[in-house]
């Protein structure tokens, strides 16, 4: 302990240990605690639609749980989590060699194509693939009458549309980057002497896998299936879209009574009863977690005694065979390669589609009419202004990296000083064009999916402000100033991860009319403030939520990391708190600040959940007008919108990437913290 | 009010008839289809709501229109955002899009909601701040959403247009004097099917429940909103949808729970371009939506002729949407330009054209024979006196919410 009097007093100073939570604090206790209570209040109401809210609070009840326990509606929440196992096991599964392959198998080079291959299908709208999944499985589609053809689809066609094989393969396919990455990382960390030992002290390959890899994955494991079974279970979108009568998940379920239903009280139990069933779930994954080392441990001794008969066997064949170990190792390796090839596919065919089928000259997205045609692309944009906008952006980024190759070949100043121009050629091309369009309004000629992409622009960078901001403050103080308070805050936290979107999303949304009558939040979220209106507010609060928490833990887990003496020093340095914070722990974090900023920012533009219930008219974001129109028909320029929102999202994380790349941080190194890794 | 008889061709004229020939003996129904047989309209109210004071004098502009007669056609310029709430697909793009900012000024944005409650949850869970300047509630859910103060009055001065309605399609039972509502237009439900999968012919909605659960098992879809979804059941037992006896309700949520959930695919309101993609062989759905299945179907590359669509009988639903604004709308001035501007019988038939629904114009007969003779499949969006007599309209009641709760458990249960 290094601390002295003259630290300890300058600490009293400081105010609590949790200060610099505070804003986090708040932040929760308004948006998270108190409206989630609420709901569970609501749970005990009744229903009484003459009101404005139709919740009647004056009687008591408990029969809503006893509704849900109503034999029809426990079989949607068994299924929807048969649906949630099954598909996260998948996930596991399936990402398991491919994350293995990446890590063990390849090059440093190969491994950056393959991840970046991972990452780059979560950058176009998830809403969209989703639907996209439409295309290749609907009965009258080619690949069904290819395959009627070839007689092993019945005359139907492929039948998966609407049951709830269509909803586990959209959620096995949107949750498997989130499975990966995790998976990756963990893999990435292992000390590859660990298995060259387990491998000299004669283990074979799926011992030194199953003995000394897969435990020490476990944490990575661990995080994937966090990441991917909680939204699942909340997910509504794949069974709005895909899964018909059959395919009926209780996030859509609880969104209909909140809806169509106007049974608030009911959805609340429905609600509350999710959130405890997800944490059962949690709870007994744990324990098997717990208790599968044990119960190995307890057959440890039948297994080494087989693992050595495998291995002497092995010793004698090779004595005899000579060379044979490397011949058996090709095919495995090879086979992996398939494997991972396959997966990629899998990752990219939605993705595909959506470009093809925005060519469509059909009226409808998942219908291909049989005709190429640029109409919808078209009808979205006013082609004059959206052609001057590429030449003239295109022509300031030329010019600035024209400047930049002058400056390299005709000075001598150091690289460094000189990349800087290429990013900024590219921000100002985009301010230019801001200017020059109405902040590209002028671009759209069908100013719904322009808006609907501008919002979204702008609800993701706000509520990645605010995350980046409260998350980091609170990361700060987790791990620099723990004390009593950090149980409780952690507590919190956790829960604001475990709770699937859909409870937050009716929480804020029932919440946001009883904060209108107070004064000052009451004012930001019914008038809004300068150009944000109220609903771009509200956007700010409900997606900050998870991307907050997330920060929180990111940068926690980087400073628990590192030494606190660089702080103390400063300290006994005479520097203030302030400057302490400013010029040692803002650098030690950066890095952490911009991984969990850009994590929140994807997260964030393909929020539809949260953002549907309380979306207003003013702050439409692309993946909630996506989701009211799929309540009709897709017209292609929905395909058309997609595409611009992946260019434009790929073109600034290629503007952070450049940016963080100067400023010193390796790809490696930010991919590992993209993923929560610590 | 005169009725024209509907005009029946001859039979062995039929083969000389051309298709144009033939809409306008279709058409020839159009002016009589009465939402007031249904709805026990109870009289001329329309005629009093003919002469808003022009009062804003120079504000007006007066557009040039094809239709002959006596027509009004003023619109007022407006500027900024209009935000519509409304169903999906519901309005030609091209008049939400371009036209709307060439002719008005206005920048429209549109969104979708898929019931009438999920509407009054929007509007009524954001205290008058939804930001919404025109939504389309369907009629019975009007008094209610007034009573809850979701919705302004409506300045007539503003609507001149408002004289182009046909009278039986204002002075509503749900706003007697025209204080809230326009209407947007009317229409009613059925069922197409495919005669590939299902041979045999389909007329009633027993038909439709006999095959839901036998050829077409696991292949059906049912529009997702309580009344829709019940009102066949009772429709076929020869009773009333909105009926609240106790043992009415208790069989159909016997039946429907019981016996029609498992053979359920999907909940879908919107069956048309599914039933493109080949998704179901038999599908209700409203009179505009099955109609565009027909080119939805062509669009994949199916053949049209294997669906047939059938308005069954005894009974089936009519239903009447109208355009309102909410309470706390940001841009009402616009709201009413936009609302008198789709008055216009040009646009009010470039309108239909599209969504195929009657929008409630008077000499409607004229107007399409002047303005859309080439109109598509008329047979789906103009009904004839008699089919109109066999139309019930929705009545708010206190079975609703019985309704809702079958609707619910037969989710669950198709799920299971």
């Amino acid at each position: 302990m290094t601390g002295t009097v003259a630290t300890g007093r300058r600490r009293r100073l400081r105010g609590p240990r949790f200060a610099l939570a505070l804003p986090s604090i708040i932040w929760y206790a308004l948006f998270f605690v108190v409206p989630i209570a609420y709901i569970v209040y609501y749970s005990f109401g009744t229903k009484d639609t003459s009101l404005l809210l139709p919740v009647d609070l004056t009687r008591l009840t408990t029969a809503n749980y006893s509704q849900v326990f109503d034999a029809t509606f426990f079989t949607v929440f068994k299924g929807t989590l048969r649906i949630s196992v099954i598909a996260t096991a998948l996930c596991v599964l399936i990402g398991l060699p491919v994350a293995y392959y990446a890590t063990f198998k390849v090059s440093e080079r190969w491994r950056a194509v393959i991840l970046a291959l991972v990452v780059v299908p979560s950058f176009t709208s998830f809403l969209i693939r989703t639907v996209a999944w439409r295309i290749p499985l609907a009965p009258n589609g080619s690949l069904s009458k290819f395959l009627m053809d070839l007689g092993w689809v019945g005359e139907n066609g492929i039948q998966v549309l609407e049951t709830s094989l269509a909803v586990q393969i959209a959620v096995v396919y949107n949750y498997l980057g989130f499975m990966i990455l995790p998976l990756f990382v963990a893999l990435d960390r292992i000390d590859v002497r660990m298995r060259e030992a387990s491998k000299d002290l004669g283990a074979g390959r799926i011992a030194t896998f199953t003995g000394v890899t897969l435990p020490l994955a476990g944490p990575g494991i661990v995080a994937g299936v966090l990441l991917t079974f909680i939204p699942m279970c909340g997910d509504y979108v794949a069974a709005t879209v895909l899964g018909g009568a059959k395919g009926n998940m209780i996030g859509a379920l609880i969104a209909s009574q909140f809806g169509g239903a106007q049974n608030w009280p009911l959805g609340s139990a429905m609600a509350v009863l999710m959130i405890v069933a997800v944490l059962l779930t949690l709870v007994v994954g744990a324990a098997v977690v717990w208790l599968l080392p044990r119960v190995f441990g307890l057959l440890a001794p039948v297994a080494e005694r087989v693992r050595r008969g495998i291995h002497e066997r092995a010793m004698s064949d090779g004595a005899k065979g000579g060379g044979r170990t490397s011949g058996v190792r090709e095919p495995e390796r090879i086979l992996l390669a398939a494997w991972t090839v396959l997966v990629l596919v899998f990752l990219f065919v939605p993705i595909i589609l959506v470009f093809v089928h925005s060519f469509n000259r059909g009226q409808s997205f998942t219908i291909w009419s049989g005709h190429f045609s640029t109409k919808w692309w078209g009808e979205l944009f006013d082609s004059a202004v959206a052609w001057a906008v590429l030449v003239r952006g295109a022509l300031v980024i030329a010019g600035a990296l024209v400047v930049r190759a002058a400056l390299r070949r005709f000075t001598s100043l150091p690289p460094r000083a000189v990349n800087w121009i290429g990013p900024v050629g590219f921000s100002a091309a985009v301010m230019l064009n801001w200017a020059v369009t109405d902040r590209y309004r002028d671009v759209f000629e069908f100013s719904g999916v322009g808006d609907a992409i501008r919002n979204s622009f702008i609800a993701a960078f706000g509520a990645t402000v605010i995350a980046v901001v409260i998350g980091g403050l609170a990361g700060v103080a987790l791990a620099r100033r723990p004390g009593a308070w950090t149980k409780v805050f952690m507590g919190v936290l956790f829960l604001i991860l475990v709770t699937p979107e859909i409870m937050d999303a009716i929480a804020l949304a029932t919440w946001f009319p009883r904060v209108a009558d107070l004064p000052l939040v009451g004012t930001l979220f019914t008038d809004g403030w300068g150009p944000f209106n109220g609903g771009i507010n509200k956007l700010w609060v409900g997606q900050s939520l998870y991307a907050s928490a997330v920060v929180t833990l990111i940068v926690r887990a980087r400073l628990d990391g590192l030494d606190e003496a660089l702080e103390e020093a400063a300290a006994d340095l005479g520097a203030t708190p302030a400057r302490t914070f400013r010029q040692i722990t803002l650098p030690l974090i950066s890095s952490a600040l911009v991984a969990g900023g850009l994590l929140s920012f994807t997260l964030c533009l393909d929020n539809a959940v949260i953002s549907t219930l309380i979306s207003e008219a003013g702050s439409t974001t692309f993946p909630v007008a996506l989701l009211g129109a799929t309540r009709s028909t897709i017209k292609p320029f929905w395909g058309v919108g997609a595409m611009i929102l992946f260019v434009v999202t790929m073109a600034s994380l290629w503007f952070v990437a450049v940016v963080l790349r100067r400023s010193g941080s390796s790809s490696s190194d930010i991919a590992a913290t993209l993923t929560g890794g610590s | 009010m005169d009725k024209p008889i509907r005009i029946l061709a001859p039979h062995s004229f039929r083969e000389q008839l051309s298709r144009r020939a033939f809409l306008r003996a279709g058409t020839a129904t159009a002016g009589l289809a009465i939402v007031a047989a249904a709805c026990g309209n109870s009289g001329s109210v329309g005629s009093d709501t003919t002469a808003p004071a022009s009062s804003g004098g120079g504000d007006w502009t007066e557009l040039e229109g094809k239709a002959t007669g006596e027509w009004s056609r003023k619109i007022a310029k407006s500027s900024g955002a209009l935000a519509m709430y409304t169903w999906g697909d519901y309005n030609d793009p091209a008049i939400v899009g371009a036209l709307a900012e060439s002719t008005l000024g206005v920048t429209m944005k549109v969104d979708y909601y898929a019931s009438n409650e999920d509407l009054i949850t929007k509007l009524s869970a954001s205290n008058g701040q939804s930001g919404f300047d025109i939504v389309v509630p369907t009629g019975p859910y009007v008094p209610q959403m007034i009573e809850k103060g979701l919705l302004q009055k409506l300045n007539k001065d503003l609507l001149p247009n408002i004289v182009n309605l046909d009278a039986n399609y204002v002075g509503q039972p749900w706003d007697p004097n025209d204080e809230y509502v326009v209407c947007k237009d009317w229409g009613s439900a059925g069922f197409l099917y495919n005669t590939k999968k299902i041979t045999r012919d389909l007329a009633t909605w027993a038909d439709f429940l006999d095959a839901c659960e036998n050829e077409a098992s696991g292949n059906c879809s049912v529009i997702d909103a309580a009344w829709d979804f019940c009102g066949p059941y009772f429709w076929s037992q020869g009773k009333s949808a909105n009926t609240t006896d106790a043992a009415d309700l208790d069989a159909a949520e016997k039946y429907l729970v019981d016996t029609l959930g498992q053979h359920i695919k999907a909940f879908d309101s919107y069956p048309s371009t599914k039933i493109a993609e080949g998704a179901y062989s038999i599908a209700v759905a409203w009179t505009g939506d099955a109609r565009q299945a027909y080119s939805r179907i062509a669009d994949a590359g199916g053949n049209p002729e294997d669906w047939k669509w059938v308005l069954p009988g005894p009974k089936t639903q009519i239903f009447m949407d109208t355009y309102a604004i909410p309470v706390g709308a940001p841009n009402p001035e616009a709201a009413h330009a936009w609302i008198n501007w789709e008055l216009v019988p040009e646009i009010s038939i470039q309108d239909l054209s599209y969504h195929g629904y009657h929008t409630g114009m008077k000499n409607m007969e004229q107007l399409l024979s002047e303005l859309a003779p080439d109109l598509e499949k008329p047979d789906m969006i103009f009904f004839s006196d008699e089919q109109v007599k066999t139309m019930e309209a929705q009545e708010m009641n206190e079975a609703l919410d019985r309704l809702v709760d079958i609707l619910n458990k037969t989710k669950a249960k198709a799920g299971a």
